[in-house]
């Protein structure tokens, strides 16, 4: 092992993979800063380039990236009370009351120490997890397979959604985009409609800059001269009274922490909700419920930990399964296949230096943050005053020749617009976009190995629940199901009238 | 552009119908067994009874919200910067082979900060400066083969 550490840490001290995180890092702080501009849309547009990298690098610039986008989404929520990324929307109300109290400095404060802390929790989880996970993995047949990719898109739709109707129909999508090309069990085409490009199926790449990057541009067409009243912030000042903070609320991290990390290995469910569940589990157990929402500290520092926290938990089943925890690593594993590597248990023990970066990089990206974070924060004012009409013009030409980039293709170009309206529509329909990228990426998986699974057991469906790890995986998945319809259950078998 | 639930879920009805239909043809494995065909008629069937229970719960709700007035859409300047947008990168795909990306790219960046109501001016140096960096970064840097067009460099 402490070779397998060496390697990867001779390997990231080289000049150019410095250069790489220092790049990666100010993408993500500026990329999280910027209202409107998401982490998972930086990914993908992260992408063409990692496409001309080494794996190695490319995983740490994506990592890098992600950790310090997440953290940057604080500070303009703090400081204009609109969050930089969906995962600090649960305590945007709370920072900009603190705000508007004249304690920007601490919350900001707050907001880097608790990102830095929850991801270095996650780091130490993923690290000594990600190896067991492996070992039990590696005992895993077709039908455990089957069954945690079913697990997966399950979650995605009953957990990680707010209306699991819809959220559905978006997976439906993605799981069809997956079936397009030719199928597995004959090699029959299908819905090519004669086209060759579509032989190899939907191309992942163009498809989420599309629905990530060209669907935001064309959301942020009618606000061209939006324009908010920016806060100043002394950012020598944020560290000042945050230990005492800290300290007064250690517990929380902790609670916080694991909250972060489980979401996280769950498939499906990303940073967003994680914050969302840390802010609820945090106002359950205060002894001030009464001011959340209205500016307490106190969720800042829950919520603050748990996605940050979430991110590394996300790697979890992503390397040892080959399943992503979101959208960020269904994007990850698009690379690695990119790059001819097939994550799941084996590369535990074929490329274990590319997990020590991964784990080491985690580690670094997280320690960076508190200076780079507060560089951020010094710069803040200028970064949300980058005028939009002129950013996101630019960021189409991104998209446009990222997408041309993977295959030099206009047909791709083409698949990037067509992914761009379909997200913009779906988006403003309340139908959530990121259930398409795992559907697309978990859509071979389960009909892979349950096809295999059917031939290899003459079709016998039975035996989907006769090995004890598939059993209880499909146990699992079948309860995620009912699960919200138990209480009404319950309630009709005890006879009592069951709500509308 | 938000239509009623009971519209968008009857869409997703047809689009489920649709992808049964088009499996109707598909060989089947020895002894019959479904193969090519299994995977995206579940999909549809899925599909489809999703789409009926949002068409459902709209009508249950009574969800007739159009924000769209389809009549007044020439008016409505993110309506109408998004189209531009949709109709500027199709323009951009059909004829960059013909001017090359060092023209096309900065057009269309021109044309959409136009629209976004930057200062002529500006966006002509900001659609030039930017185009050429990314040109450089890509075709130089990355080796993407754009196409050169009636510019060559």
């Amino acid at each position: 092992m402490i070779d397998h550490i060496w390697t990867a840490l001779v390997m990231l001290s080289s000049w150019n993979l410095m250069l790489t995180i220092t790049i990666c890092s100010i993408y993500g702080l500026f990329v999280g800063a910027v209202p409107g501009l998401t982490a998972t849309m930086a990914a993908a547009l992260l992408v063409p380039f990692t496409f001309f990298m080494d794996p190695l690098p490319a995983l740490v610039a994506i990592v890098t990236m992600e950790a310090m986008a997440i953290f940057a989404g604080d500070i303009p929520a703090a400081l204009v009370r609109i969050p930089g990324t969906p995962s600090s929307a649960a305590y945007t109300d709370d920072s900009y009351e603190l705000t508007k109290q004249g304690k920007a400095e601490l919350v900001l404060g707050v907001d880097v120490i608790t990102s830095a802390i929850g991801g270095l929790m996650g780091a130490v989880v993923l690290m000594t997890s990600a190896p067991l996970l492996a070992e039990v993995a590696l005992k895993f047949t077709s039908f455990e397979y089957f069954w945690l990719a079913a697990l997966g898109l399950s979650a995605t739709v009953m957990i990680a959604s707010s209306d699991p109707l819809k959220a559905g129909l978006a997976l439906f999508v993605g799981l069809f985009f997956s079936t397009v090309g030719l199928d597995i069990t004959l090699g029959y085409p299908r819905f090519t409609f004669g086209s060759t490009e579509l032989l190899n199926g939907v191309d992942f790449i163009p498809a989420m800059i599309g629905l990530f990057g060209v669907s935001e541009i064309l959301r942020n067409m009618g606000s061209s001269h939006l324009q908010y009243p920016i806060t100043a912030v002394k950012a020598e000042k944020i560290f000042s009274g945050v230990a005492k903070t800290l300290w007064k609320y250690k517990l929380n991290m902790v609670r916080a922490g694991g909250i972060g990390v489980f979401i996280g290995i769950l498939p499906g469910a990303g940073a967003d909700i994680a914050a969302w569940i840390a802010y609820a589990a945090s106002k359950r157990f205060s002894k001030e419920p009464e001011l959340y929402g209205k500016g307490a500290i106190e969720p800042i520092v829950d919520a603050g930990t748990a996605n940050n926290a979430c991110l590394a938990g996300d790697w979890v089943p992503a390397l040892v399964f080959g399943i992503p925890g979101d959208s960020i690593t269904a994007i990850v594993i698009g690379v690695l296949f990119m790059k001819g590597l097939r994550p799941g248990p084996m590369i535990f023990q074929q490329q274990p230096e590319l997990v020590y970066a991964v784990y080491i990089s985690f580690i670094i990206a997280n320690i960076l943050m508190v200076p780079f974070g507060y560089l951020a924060i010094k710069v803040s004012g200028t970064m949300l005053k980058v005028p939009r009409n002129i950013l996101m013009p630019a960021i189409l030409m991104f998209c446009i020749v990222g997408s041309f980039a993977i295959n030099n293709a206009f047909f791709d170009v083409g698949l990037m617009l067509a992914m761009g309206i379909l997200g913009y529509f779906f988006e403003n329909n309340g139908i959530p976009v990121a259930p398409i990228v795992l559907g697309m990426v978990l859509g071979p998986i389960v009909e892979q190995n349950f096809m295999v699974s059917m031939i290899k057991s003459e079709w016998d469906l039975t035996q989907f629940f006769t090995r004890p790890t598939a059993a209880i995986l499909g146990l699992l998945t079948i309860l995620t199901w009912v699960a919200p319809f138990l209480p009404t259950i319950v309630r009709r078998l005890r006879g009592g009238n069951a709500p509308a | 552009m938000k239509i009623s639930d009971t519209v968008v879920g009857a869409g997703f009805v047809t689009a489920g119908a649709l992808i049964i239909a088009g499996t109707l043809n598909y060989p089947t494995l020895d002894a019959g067994h479904p193969g090519p065909s299994l995977f995206p008629r579940i999909l549809g069937g899925l599909m489809a009874v999703f789409g009926g229970l949002v068409s459902i719960k709209g009508l249950r709700n009574r969800d007739t919200t159009e924000d769209v007035e389809w009549l007044l859409l020439y008016k409505n300047t993110a309506f109408i910067n998004a189209m531009v947008v949709l109709v500027g990168v199709l323009a951009y795909i059909l004829f960059v082979e013909k001017l090359g990306f060092l023209v096309m790219g900065a057009l269309l960046l021109f044309v959409i900060m136009w629209r976004l109501k930057v200062s002529p001016v500006k966006a002509l140096i900001v659609a030039v400066v930017f185009n050429t960096i990314v040109h450089f970064l890509f075709a130089k840097i990355m080796r993407v083969p754009l196409p050169l067009g009636i510019l060559w460099w």
